[in-house]
């Protein structure tokens, strides 16, 4: 373990400190990949399958043969001959999937590529491929999670033969034995976890060239975890993680949906390789809601709870299954993710969830914005809102109750995850006094009666921070991973400059700022002083395999990585002035650009003097220095796992848990069942903030996200497997005028695990669907359906007024037990 | 971006362009472009010809003649009819209407002629025309002319009465009678699923005279049964609401990925009542 020095009195840590990457950013200068380009590039266009299952009966380019402009083509079968199938995470059946990086002699969803064009401008790439003539032979498609379980369903994957691509049971404590004492049972019939996107502004990207002459393919794209891409496709193109060179600069938004871009990296390396030039790729937005990637839609059934006549909930009964649509991309991990939060915010110590996963013909799901876990809390939230409606306690006492108590941390989940820190009631008494929550308790009592009813709901969730990997031996005990880390170099230039190096692939996220922020703490100057390196380049080898922004851990692992290459580069500067000013280690600090003895600012050397003792002057300094001291110092981070134990699936399996408490006071327009957001809070646990402005930005973005999941965006496949939505126009993502004031508050609970204090954060647990969904709730009452969908449009809404829910009756059964 | 092959042309004058229409079947005029640039990215429409008419005068302007009657050039844009002084008193639907248009870079390139011509139902001014009792000027081919009442204007999904070879040039827009207002009322979801626009003269606290148009259908359609009943009807919800429970009978909405057309007959009554009440109270929104 890698123990992180805390600058005791620091200056800019903990400051709202500008955002040094919003100069270029916010005066249209940032450099995304749709600005690059290499010399001689072609432009690709993927001829996509309009069908959502079919057979591919042939693929006819001789249209594009003799076309002047047109460079070359590719198609599944050239691909099967040049590479290996994708290496698959899933244990079989799962993964004996057969997946190349294009559709060979099947199409499994709309919009999977099976040919790509290379031509000489983008419109003419795009005009030849409507000339690739293919022909399918349309299949049955089976386009929901549970039908595809059933024994006569279509199956996707042959090799597999069965679309359950993994299931496994989830049981801790005594469930049973929970569900015979309990004084209550509540029973759920059906929850449906929504599909949909955070559909980043930016669509996918890639600029790629195999060069002929090194064998190095270059790839400069916007794919947010590039090491994992090119994990996944090396193996396939039977190369060596050696011949890429992975680059971006900025990026416009990730969401991990990002991760996502690898199959398309591969097969555009191909053309390349083949047409001997450069090849440019930007996806349009159609595309990327076909192919890019959406989160994870998932069922909940047979909910069973067993409930004291306190309000004490002991625990959850239920089976999961999740749809992965129609291939395993990052996936199954997912099935293991979600236990990181297995009792939520609560002290509930017994549970059996059997989770299986669905292959269905629509897009695959990739980790979005809450991966995986915001699924399962939604559900938590529900059961407690449900119990409080049903049985008649208080929705925020039955919280407070049940709640993980500021006294019990650090705090042992059931399935042997820790809880770090927090504080709960504390985060919702913040959130219901932003609201002013009585008042709204007295409008809500006028509003009964009238068409406008209203209602308060509470969204109580948790962000899991900073994985440790070896939950996926979880999900398949073959595989070689473990642990978490993040490399950064930190450097001091020729003439004294400090740099920095990150591995994380910003999105966004302002790590130039929170880089240099801890930087200049350590070395004693200003954050202005630090250059922190835009972007990624594996070049720079300032990565290790987990390296990348996703699932909430850069304050931990990207700012202890850099605070560890930046004490490195401190200890080997102390080192040097000491030498030269004949003072003792201990006597030298590090203050304004300068080494200088404590007490006897005469006694001082610039950093450009170090600098110069290294680099171009070492034969002043004795051999032992000159050959150790290099001031370029890499660190890697990495954070105290053990492996979990995968067959009781037990272990701890990420580090930090921020938490968010989220209230919304909606009007219900019960003559149209439409859902107005009339006020909005959002309480953020982060621990000990490196800078507050961009956490507060964080909350805002997570919020819009999740507010705009609950009522206006699902991507809407129908029964043939088409998108409905596949576009902005239908599609129904928000703009700043279409969000409430978001009122904000926090609480800083530090981490004792993580050195600064600080936990990931950035996620937000998808805190806004579980706090509309209840707020609904609250609206309308217990005379109709409980709400049971985390999508809540109007006519949603409008069928649950009129006694139309998902599950039969109300979808909800009280069963009191022992005579209470 | 990535249309399909298409010749343009940029006409001087409203003959020009009527020629140059009638120069291929596929021809098709092009004013601000926030519809037309969106269906040829699809590639939903055979067009060979773009004849932009976005900068001639001819079809500018606002005009409020002697008789109270409003003149607008088909290629207002929707900002400057948001922000015309003539449009502040009467009927200011249209100004408001012009104003609620999604966001200010649409306003300013997307024309009134443009966004009747184009049909789509999910647009404002079709039913809002409708309920006004607009007539439509067209030109076609060698000086011809023809007016259209708006009523007769809209034929059906997308299309309208403008032949191929024609082309709008004006709409006018007749005064609202004394004690006469209009409510505007839509349902949205993400885009408005559910529309109503009532035109209505109180007398008394009592509806002396009202027009019932529904949109967001295949065409905005009056609804006279409805009209008929609000006649005497007292200014209260549930006066209101009684008179007009009929307005979806025999209309078809159309299924979509945000409502289907079950729900959307459920919820044209509400609008209806909304847009009368709204009307009758003398606002626009209700």
């Amino acid at each position: 373990m890698t123990a992180p020095t805390r600058v005791e009195t620091p200056r800019w840590t903990g400051q709202n400190y500008p955002r040094k990457e919003d100069r270029r950013l916010l005066t249209g200068q940032g450099r995304y990949v749709d600005d690059r380009g290499m010399i001689r590039q072609g432009y690709a266009h993927f001829v996509r399958s309009p069908y959502a299952h079919a057979r591919i009966v042939s693929i006819d380019t001789s249209k594009l043969e003799n076309m002047t402009g047109v460079y070359c083509t590719l198609v599944g079968e050239e691909v099967k001959e040049m590479t290996d199938p994708l290496f698959q995470i899933a244990p079989p059946p799962g993964g004996n999937m057969v997946e190349y990086l294009m559709a060979v002699d099947k199409v499994r969803y709309q919009g999977e590529p099976v040919a790509v064009v290379l031509a000489e401008t983008r419109e003419l790439a795009r005009d030849a491929a409507d000339l690739v003539e293919v022909k399918y032979e349309p299949l049955p498609p089976v386009t929901d999670a549970i039908a595809a379980q059933e024994p006569d369903a279509p199956i996707l994957h042959d090799e597999v033969g069965t679309n359950v691509s993994w299931q496994g049971t989830y049981e801790y404590g005594d469930i049973d034995w929970a569900l015979s004492e309990a004084d209550h049972v509540v029973k759920i019939d059906k929850l449906h976890f929504h599909r949909f996107s955070s559909t980043p502004i930016e669509c996918f990207g890639v600029v790629v060239n195999w060069d002929r002459g090194t064998d190095t393919i270059e790839v400069i794209s916007n794919n947010q975890m590039p090491m994992f891409g090119a994990m996944m496709i090396a193996p396939s193109l039977r190369i060596g993680i050696d011949r890429f060179e992975f680059v971006s600069q900025d990026i416009g938004g990730g969401f991990g949906i990002k991760i996502n871009l690898y199959k398309q990296t591969g097969v555009l390396a191909l053309l390349s390789r083949k047409a001997g030039r450069p090849v440019k790729w930007v996806e349009t937005r159609t595309e990327h809601h076909l192919d890019g990637g959406h989160g994870n839609e998932r069922w909940f059934l047979d909910i069973e709870v067993p409930v004291m006549a306190d309000g004490t909930i002991l625990g959850v009964k239920a089976r999961a299954i999740d749809d992965a649509g129609a291939y395993l991309h990052y996936e199954p991990l997912g099935a293991v993710i979600w236990s990181q939060v297995l009792p939520g915010c609560y002290k509930m110590r017994h549970f059996r969830i059997d989770y299986s996963q669905s292959l269905t013909n629509k897009c695959p799901t990739v980790p979005n914005r809450g991966y995986s876990r915001m699924q399962h809390l939604w559900m938590l939230e529900r059961i407690v809102d449900v119990v409080a409606h049903e049985l008649g306690f208080d929705p925020v006492e039955i919280r407070k109750r049940n709640y993980v108590q500021p006294e019990d941390y650090p705090y042992e989940t059931p399935n042997g995850c820790v809880y770090d820190s927090g504080n709960l009631p504390l985060s919702l008494d913040k959130a219901l006094e932003l609201v002013d929550y009585p008042k709204w308790r007295e409008r809500q009592k006028e509003a009964e009666g009238t068409t406008k009813r209203i209602g308060i709901g509470i969204g109580s969730t948790l962000d899991s921070g900073t994985n440790n990997f070896g939950q996926s031996r979880i999900i398949n005990r073959e595989l070689p991973f473990s642990g978490n880390g993040e490399a950064a170099i930190c450097k001091l230039d020729l003439y004294g400059e400090v740099s920095v190096a990150l591995g994380t692939t910003p999105q966004g996220q302002g790590h130039e700022t929170t880089a240099a922020q801890v930087v200049a703490d350590i070395l004693g100057i200003t954050p202005e002083e630090v250059t922190v390196i835009p972007g990624f380049d594996q070049a720079r080898n300032s990565y290790v395999g987990f390296s990348g922004t996703y699932a909430s851990q850069f304050a931990v692992t990207g700012i202890n990585a850099v605070i560890g290459a930046a004490n490195k580069l401190k200890a080997e500067m102390v080192e040097l002035a000491a030498l030269v000013l004949g003072a003792s280690e201990e006597e030298i600090e590090l203050a304004e650009g300068h080494a200088r003895v404590i007490g006897d600012p005469e006694r001082a050397i610039p950093f450009i003097g170090l600098a110069n003792m290294v680099y171009t002057n070492n034969a002043e300094l004795p051999t032992e220095v000159a050959e150790r001291i290099s001031l370029n110092c890499r660190h890697v981070y990495v954070p105290p796992f053990d492996p979990p134990d995968p067959d009781r699936k037990y272990g701890n399996l990420t580090l930090t848990y921020a938490s968010q408490i989220h209230v919304a006071v909606v009007e219900v327009d019960t003559e149209t069942g439409k859902v107005e957001v009339l006020d909005y809070a959002a309480v953020d646990d982060c621990g000990t903030r490196i800078n507050p402005q961009i956490v507060e930005g964080q909350v805002h973005g997570a919020a819009a996200h999740g507010i705009a999941a609950a009522l206006r965006e699902e991507m809407r496949y129908d029964e043939d497997g088409q998108l409905l939505n596949a576009n902005f126009l239908y599609y129904h993502a928000p703009s700043a005028a279409d969000m409430p004031h978001i009122k904000t508050d926090w609480v800083e609970s530090p981490s004792p695990f993580t050195g600064t204090g600080a936990k990931g954060m950035g996620e937000g647990g998808g805190a806004p669907l579980h706090a509309i969904c209840s707020a609904i709730q609250d609206a309308l009452g217990t005379d109709v359906p409980i709400v049971a969908d985390s999508f809540n449009p109007p006519e949603r809404v409008y069928r649950l007024l009129h006694g139309e829910g998902l599950g039969a009756g109300r979808g909800v059964e009280v069963v009191a037990k022992g005579g209470s | 971006m990535i249309l399909a092959p298409v010749e343009y042309c940029r006409p001087d004058t409203v003959d020009e362009a009527v020629e140059a229409l009638n120069s291929s079947p596929d021809a098709r005029a092009l004013a601000g472009g926030q519809s037309l640039i969106n269906v040829l990215k699809m590639r939903a429409a055979a067009v060979d010809l773009l004849v932009d008419i976005s900068r001639l005068e001819e079809l500018k302007g606002i005009v409020r003649h002697d008789d109270g009657t409003l003149e607008i050039g088909a290629g207002v844009t929707y900002a400057e009819l948001a922000e015309s002084d003539l449009l502040g008193g009467d009927p200011r639907a249209i100004a408001e209407v012009a104003a609620d248009t999604v966001d200010p870079q649409v306003r300013h390139r997307g024309t009134i002629g443009g966004n009747v011509c184009h049909a789509d139902p999910i647009n404002n001014f079709p039913p809002l025309m409708v309920a006004l009792g607009a007539t439509m000027h067209v030109v076609g081919p060698d000086g011809a002319a023809r007016d259209i009442p708006a009523e007769e204007f809209f034929t059906g999904f997308f299309t309208t009465a403008v032949e191929d070879g024609e082309l709008l040039k004006s709409i006018t827009v007749p005064a609202l009678a004394d004690g006469t207002a209009v409510g505007y009322v839509d349902l949205e979801i993400g885009e408005a699923a559910a529309r109503a626009v009532a035109v209505v003269r109180t007398e008394d606290d009592q509806i002396a005279e009202a027009k019932l148009v529904i949109g967001c259908l295949p065409v905005p359609t009056r609804r006279p049964e409805v009209e008929a009943a609000l006649v005497g009807t007292a200014v209260t919800e549930a006066a209101v609401a009684e008179a007009t429970a009929a307005a979806a009978d025999g209309v078809e909405p159309l299924s979509d990925a945000d409502a289907t057309a079950e729900y959307r007959k459920a919820v044209i009554p509400v609008v209806a009542k909304r847009a009368v009440l709204a009307a009758a109270k003398g606002g626009h929104r209700g």
